[in-house]
């Protein structure tokens, strides 16, 4: 608790974050325990305004229990953000350390790949990927994880530049190990921290970008995502405002609190460059 | 400088080839027969052939994409072959008409979109940023940055409701009809009404741009700040308005300036979120509609836009930052 204090005082917001998260995260996990059944079935009148009494955030024009619907999104939301955060790191980690590690025309060729998937949008491209194959969660969480990878390709050949001429991994070289075990053993564990920071910002991209396909209305309707929620209130807007704020304001927080985790982590792993700004 | 421009210029081109070359295989791995899309509903199978034959959709990959680099889609009467490559980024499927036509009648859309956004957001950034770094660790500084986390994270789609709820439908209730919820005037029309109909698109964007940029404003000024020849510029007795605003704002734009670069170029090659909320027919709506329609050509061809709306945006950067570089005036 007195840690808790403490940690508190001095980086408000990264606690703040971290405690939104957790509720967001237990609302996910114990969903179907809360709001037990479909969510997508019809339990009351239609058009309730929030607050009213046994349905939290209203409902729907069908008289479907916004709240239910909002924790069960939440699994959809987060399990894609998880899954895309997770390929990207992994690819991104690989083709960076390798790119980094091994350097001249290995470097050269893997800068260039990289290069052509940031020259397009990420938000179009996924969104033209999507509309084109089928809207699965398969695709949807391939699609995000395309656009998603060269960041940390980047910032992972970056930072394994700086360490390959250093002397403990000439050492290692010097003591015979193989490249594979100097990229995995010795030069990946010190890259870690810059890349929790990434993939925590990244995750709230994921979200912001998963949430905006739903909006568009090229998600699949199988599964009940927040952006789903938003993109299906929206054409009713005026008449019930909470259908499409309430979800909005969801995706909102979730963000919010990853980029102060991200930042607080930030701050925490990497003290030397953090006063230049959150994201790098 | 001229080799320096000659490699940007040839690693452009082959940055667009390859573009080309993988969002014609995205076109590829679709999952509904173009074809079928295409046809009337209700067509016959011999119909549907028909048209997958007219449009080669049955010949193999190597041929396909050959066909797509060298004359188009077939179209009667239409100028074919490598001398007439430039407005052959192919014939829409579904309105038969030249790809980059198309492209090209939404572009006043997009670009009044974009610039709009980028001088609103920008001119706000630099201010914020810069009064946030002169009051380091004051109230004034956190609030801004508290609006900058807000900034950051709140999605477009949710700014541009509310924008367009309270600014549009609440404002109209009252009897005020300041902003129209949607359309587009062509600037040279009427530059009044195009600057009113865009006004709530600008705001959307630029919402989503300040938390940023102001966050970059502020950390580049206060590296700047620390310098030795603001020092200097200080012990001569340089007024401290001119320190900030001339000296160290100065040097500290560069990051901002490439960044803003990026930015600019990502909304050119889309901001379809907004577009979608203020009813604009930009780039952005044209590439989704193409790709749901089965209209693959344009989706190629948006997305070539895009890559090149990026390339063009990096070349901007690289002139300006070298322009604004003292030791290259020299």
């Amino acid at each position: 608790m007195a840690l808790l204090r403490s940690s508190f005082l001095r980086h408000p917001g990264a606690v703040a974050g971290a405690l939104i998260l957790i509720a967001i995260l237990l609302m996910a996990i114990f969903a179907g325990i809360l709001f037990p059944g479909d969510p997508w079935r019809m339990v009351a009148r239609p058009n309730l305004p929030p607050f009213s009494p046994g349905h939290l955030f209203g409902t729907d024009m069908l008289g479907r229990d916004l709240a239910a619907g909002i924790a069960h999104g939440a699994q959809v939301t987060l399990l894609i953000a998880l899954a895309v955060t997770m390929l990207a790191v992994a690819f991104g980690t690989a083709i960076g350390a390798v790119a980094g590690y091994f350097g001249g025309w290995v470097d050269d060729v893997a800068m260039r790949f990289t290069e052509f998937f940031q020259t397009i949008p990420s938000f179009l491209l996924t969104v033209v990927i999507v509309a084109i194959i089928a809207p699965s969660l398969t695709s949807i969480i391939l699609a995000i994880a395309i656009v998603s990878w060269p960041q940390i390709a980047r910032l992972v050949r970056a930072e394994v530049l700086s360490l390959v001429n250093q002397d403990f991994v000439r050492a290692a070289r010097v003591g015979g190990l193989s490249s594979a075990r100097i990229i995995w053993g010795h030069i990946l564990p010190n890259v870690l921290s810059p890349v929790i920071v990434a993939a925590s910002l990244m995750t709230a991209t994921v979200i912001l970008i998963e949430s905006g396909i739903s909006f568009l209305g090229l998600g699949n309707r199988d599964f009940v995502s927040w952006g789903y929620l938003l993109g299906t209130g929206r054409t009713a807007f005026r008449v019930n405002w909470w259908l499409s704020t309430i979800p909005g304001l969801a995706i909102f927080l979730t963000v919010l609190s990853l980029n102060l985790v991200g930042d607080g982590l930030n701050h925490w792993l990497n003290p030397r460059n953090s006063n230049r700004g959150g994201r790098a | 400088m001229i080799r320096h421009t000659g490699g940007l210029i040839f690693r452009a081109l082959s940055t667009l080839l390859i573009v080309l070359v993988i969002a014609f295989f995205i076109t590829r791995i679709a999952y509904r027969n173009p074809a079928v899309m295409l046809a009337p509903r209700n067509a016959s199978q011999q119909a549907i052939d028909a048209i997958a034959h007219a449009l080669r959709l049955n010949e193999p990959w190597y041929l396909q994409l050959w066909y797509y680099l060298y004359r188009g889609p077939d179209i009667q009467g239409a100028p074919m072959g490598i001398a007439h490559w430039p407005p052959a980024l192919g014939y829409s499927f579904r309105k038969q008409t030249p790809v980059t036509d198309l492209i090209l009648s939404k572009v006043p859309v997009t670009l009044s979109l974009a610039l709009g956004a980028v001088v609103i957001w920008m001119t706000l950034s630099i201010l914020l940023g810069v009064i946030a770094a002169r009051r380091q660790g004051s109230w004034l500084d956190r609030l801004i940055s508290g609006f900058a986390y807000v900034s950051l994270s709140v999605p477009t789609f949710l700014s541009g409701i509310l924008i367009s709820y309270f600014l549009f439908f609440q404002l109209s209730n009252y009897g005020i009809f300041w902003f129209p919820s949607s359309g587009y005037v062509p600037l040279t029309e009427n530059p009044f009404e195009w600057a009113r109909h865009l006004a709530l698109p600008w705001l959307t964007l630029a919402l989503a741009e300040i938390g940023i940029f102001q966050q970059l404003v502020r950390a580049s000024m206060l590296e700047i700040l620390g310098e030795d020849y603001i020092r200097t510029a200080r012990a001569k007795g340089v007024p401290e308005w001119r320190v900030y605003y001339d000296h160290a704002l100065k040097a500290a734009l560069n990051p901002v300036i490439t960044l803003g670069g990026l930015e600019l170029a990502v909304i050119m090659g889309g901001a379809i979120v907004t577009e979608t909320i203020f009813g604009l027919d930009g780039v952005g709506r044209l590439a989704i509609n193409s790709a749901l329609e089965g209209d693959f050509p344009v989706v190629i061809g948006t997305t070539i836009f895009a890559a090149v709306s990026f390339v063009l945006c990096t070349f901007a950067v690289d002139i300006i930052t070298r322009w604004r570089d003292p030791a290259s005036q020299s």
